[in-house]
């Protein structure tokens, strides 16, 4: 039928191909497993349907006198001045976090109103409040 | 009145620029040479540069605060060296240098490629005046490092504590330089398309460019983690933050491209893919630096800064996008393959471009991938650093093992695969090695075996290489440091241990296996901050280490800075470090084990050591 | 044909990226809120009696204070001097000068030749009271609210633009 060198060009061209489509697959299966949403509390009251699998990224100001500590964890409340939710985290806080200013905590839904965080994150800016926050405020 | 000096020469070095580029133009239409008038006109808007690159740097040293730029980013407090390193710390002062560095290298080019074509010479000369062209537009238009202030303040704004930090200090430009070395790889490469130049002896002038910016950047990338493992305190060297990213993007496609070079340069193979590499290089560090400098990209290490610049850098990058695809697709004729067979070195170079290039696209998608969202559909997100993870360590196995078969194959064919006893033995013994560290971990034994064996592989066939006297020194070095950074990297994020937890003074806590104490705090003023200086014991079954950790509290602004306290082991680094919340008595502590950091730091530098062997061999 | 498809194909995807690009170089436009900013309530010398008067202390029933920062060697200071004399004799405020690095002989001549505009002056005369103002030099005015927030801030000398937007903001 063919040549043997059309054949193996075909060959070569199709493995380059399958190899291909299953590295898109890859990425796009990573991406999507990856991804963390960025939230504002008012978000969370909005959301059709909650994934408790997903991580999240709830941002918003750290509610003054919310802060408690104990030895292991940290409970605080975040505010976006319309809703807020409450936010359990142990492990490292950053400089930056203080009563009043703006926070960014990542981590696991586990109601509407409570959320387990792994991580909380803050800029070297002192000026930063993050973007969604900053439209909430501009909204009032 | 150095203010003037510096905007002046500024103002000059635009008008020889247009010079440069007439004088060149000419110059390739009538055929001529390249002669002496376009070299004393390059000299002289290098001097210029230089001038007003040097009023600057006086003007920060002197803290001359009627300009604009020292007033935003210096202090009278500020200690000699930052007051210099603030120069470019700015975004006034980085593009200034920026501007210096690519008239530098354009006289370098000139003396180092005498021997070369003069029509290709000139043409580079004219690209990379155009590139010169358009950072002067830039910095007199937008960005005027001269802007004065009247009346002059007393007393500066910049004392960011944060970024007064040796590694800092020096990251940036040594970053610059690498992003400006494949400058010229751009220009020379689209002269190499319109003389049709693009045969051996220019890619022997383009590997010594590609190895000058590809030691920059792997420096500059060193240093950069550096600055983040001991200023930020978060214990990790590498977060996949978009800025980190952006500058790891152009150091892949060198990578690749330092490789192809030799491809090209031994059986002139792969022109088209040389080419396109070398344009890529340029244009990722471009659009990366636009990136970040314009706060697309959300990242912890971005300022401020105004749209308007961004557009014009925006519609820069357009206008040198355009000009490299034009002359790509109308220049292009090159096509011709010299045959060669499957096991032979040019396929092992062309499957480590592949490889560079998958993990260019991965870490690119991670990072453009939540702008187009947004831009998109107003959704924010970030990709975590497990995506990026998942995606290229697993792939690191072929990778390896690749890069340690590739090197002994022979250009064309292979003429006899030899199979000695001691590598298939050697194989094996990394095998068990691997296991003997994995079987720790009961996730995941399989792929942890896999991937250190691999890595170990290739440390070991680097070793026996070593003494290989077809391989070059360059490769030799380069090669088993690679190997010696991944095995780092790999056994520590496996060993890496930490515990944190939140204690009052004189409180202790046992946390898996070790006992945190704090046992003491002492404040005291020093300069410009106070220092909060904690006792904290870390005690692990009879091994008692004592930490010093500190807080600084500025004032101005009101910043507070964690000083980690490392203990540094030739094969761990120990470290604790605090922080503390206004309005309670608790410190949050945490005690960090991180193996093999030492190693991870040298082994780069090595890396970058082996490229620069490389250089003086290619310079001989 | 090959070369035109695949030339047309990248161009297509650059204009896209570079679309991408501008779009969200002004949509995320930077974040730099206003921060409500409060001062400590620390004390600070008088100039003529030497005593510590906390910020605090300074308020009677005015809603605002302002605070001008001054010093007799700092030319532009001059130049202010009749605006914010103007400011000050507006009945319902209260007008503190903040004497910056300076001698008290001075900063006496200096009054007594230009004519003295404040209700109370207090001295700083390391530079170190102004850092809690968040103060980088001379001069510089603050609008400051009973609860010591800092309402607004001018770097530089007032002119008579700023003098019109004080006296708007103070009514």
């Amino acid at each position: 039928m063919y040549g043997k060198k059309v054949k193996l060009r075909f060959l070569f061209l199709s493995l380059i191909l399958i190899v291909l489509i299953l590295t898109t697959y890859l990425v796009l299966k990573s991406l999507e497993d990856n991804v963390v949403y960025f939230i504002s509390p008012s978000d969370i009251k909005e959301l059709g349907e909650i994934n408790y699998n997903k991580k999240y990224r709830v941002g918003g100001m750290v509610k003054k006198n919310s802060v408690s500590m104990s030895t292991d964890q940290v409970n605080f409340v975040i505010t976006d001045f319309k809703n807020e939710i409450k936010v359990k985290f142990s492990g490292v806080i950053p400089n930056l976090f203080a009563e009043d200013k703006g926070v960014v905590a990542e981590g696991f839904l586990q109601d509407r109103n409570f959320l387990n965080a792994l991580k909380i994150l803050a800029k070297h800016d002192e000026n930063y409040i993050p973007p969604e926050v900053k439209e909430a405020l501009e909204e009032k | 009145m150095l203010n003037l000096i510096g905007n002046y020469s500024l103002i000059l070095a635009l008008i020889t620029s247009f010079i440069i580029l007439i004088l060149t133009f000419k110059n390739f239409k009538s055929k001529s040479i390249l002669n002496l008038s376009i070299f004393a006109t390059i000299s002289v808007q290098f001097f210029l540069i230089c001038v007003s690159f040097i009023t600057l740097l006086l003007a920060f040293i002197n803290s001359d605060f009627s300009n604009l730029a020292v007033y935003n980013n210096s202090h009278t407090a500020k200690p000699l060296f930052y007051k210099i390193s603030g120069t470019w710390g700015n975004h006034e002062g980085s593009l200034l240098l920026w501007l210096f560095v690519l008239s530098l290298f354009i006289v370098i080019f000139f003396f180092k490629s005498k021997k070369l074509l003069d029509s290709f010479r000139i043409l580079t000369i004219f690209f990379q005046q155009l590139i010169i062209l358009g950072f002067l537009l830039f910095i007199i238009f937008t960005s005027n490092p001269f802007q004065l202030i009247i009346p002059t303040p007393i007393e500066g704004l910049g004392l960011n504590p944060i970024l007064q930090d040796p590694a800092l200090a020096i990251h940036p430009p040594i970053l610059y330089l690498g992003y400006v070395g494949s400058s010229i790889i751009f220009s020379s490469s689209l002269a190499a398309l319109v003389c049709n130049y693009t045969n051996k002896d220019w890619a022997n002038d383009l590997k010594k460019w590609t190895l000058i910016s590809w030691i920059f950047l792997t420096i500059g990338i060193l240093l950069g983690s550096i600055w983040a493992y001991y200023e930020l305190g978060w214990g990790g060297f590498w977060f996949w933050d978009p800025v980190e990213n952006v500058s790891l993007m152009p150091w892949f496609c060198l990578s690749a491209l330092l490789h192809c070079t030799s491809v090209l340069e031994k059986r002139s193979n792969l022109q088209s893919w040389t080419v396109i590499l070398a344009l890529s290089t340029f244009i990722l560090s471009m659009s990366g630096t636009f990136l970040v400098r314009s706060g697309i990209l959300n990242s912890v290490h971005t300022f401020a800064n105004d749209p308007e610049r961004g557009i014009f850098v925006l519609i820069f990058l357009t206008v040198l996008i355009f000009i490299a695809l034009i002359i790509y697709f109308k220049f292009n004729n090159i096509e011709k393959f010299s045959k060669s067979y499957l096991l032979s070195k040019e396929t092992a170079i062309v499957i480590n471009n592949w490889f560079m290039m998958y993990f260019l696209a991965v870490v690119l998608i991670g990072t453009v991938y939540p702008i187009f969202l947004e831009a998109i559909t107003t959704e924010k997100i970030s990709v975590g650093p497990p995506y990026f993870n998942q995606l290229i360590i697993p792939f690191l196995i072929p990778f390896l093992l690749i890069m340690s078969i590739g090197p002994k194959l022979d250009w064309i064919k292979n003429k006899k695969l030899e199979i000695k006893i001691i590598k298939i033995v050697l194989f094996f013994i990394s095998i068990l090695i691997s296991y003997l560290i994995a079987k720790n971990f009961n996730t995941q034994v399989l792929y942890s075996t896999l991937l250190i064996s691999s890595a170990i592989y290739l440390f070991f066939i680097s070793i026996i290489d070593l003494k290989n006297k077809s391989l070059k020194i360059s490769q030799k070095i380069s090669h088993l440091s690679f190997s010696i950074l991944i095995i780092s990297i790999i056994l520590n994020s496996l060993f890496s241990e930490e515990v944190s937890v939140n204690l009052k003074k004189g409180e202790e806590k046992k946390l898996s296996n070790y006992l945190l104490k704090f046992e003491n705090i002492s404040r005291s003023q020093i300069d410009n901050f106070t220092s909060l200086k904690a006792e904290i014991h870390v005690i692990q079954s009879d091994q008692k280490l004592k930490f010093f950790p500190e807080l600084r509290l500025y004032k101005v602004p009101e910043t507070i800075t964690s000083e980690a306290d490392i203990k540094t082991n030739l094969f761990s680094d120990n470290l604790v470090v605090v922080n503390y919340l206004k309005n309670t008595d608790y410190l949050n502590i945490r005690y960090q084990k991180k193996p093999f950091m030492l190693f991870i730091w040298l082994s780069a530098f090595m890396l970058a050591v082996g490229g620069f062997l490389g250089l003086r061999k290619n310079f001989k | 044909m090959k070369v035109k498809f695949s030339f047309i194909f990248i161009l297509l995807i650059i204009i896209f990226t570079l679309i991408i690009f501008l779009k969200s170089l002004f949509e995320n436009k930077n974040y730099i809120p206003k921060k409500i900013n409060i001062i400590e309530n620390i004390s600070i010398k008088e100039f003529h009696s030497g005593n510590d008067l906390k910020l605090k202390q300074l308020f009677g029933n005015e809603k605002f204070i302002i605070i001008n920062i001054w010093s007799s060697w700092c030319i532009p200071c001059r130049q202010e001097h009749k605006h914010i004399k103007n400011i000050s004799e507006i009945a319902n405020i209260k007008m503190i000068g903040l004497n910056y690095k300076d001698k008290k002989d001075n900063a006496q001549k200096f009054l007594d030749e230009l004519g003295n505009p404040y209700d109370t002056i207090l001295i700083d005369s390391n530079g170190t009271k102004s850092i809690f103002l968040g103060a980088y030099g001379v001069p510089e005015t603050f609008i400051i609210g009973r609860d010591l927030s800092i309402l607004k801030k001018y770097i530089g000398p007032i002119n008579l633009e700023n003098e019109i937007e004080i006296k708007k903001f103070i009514k």
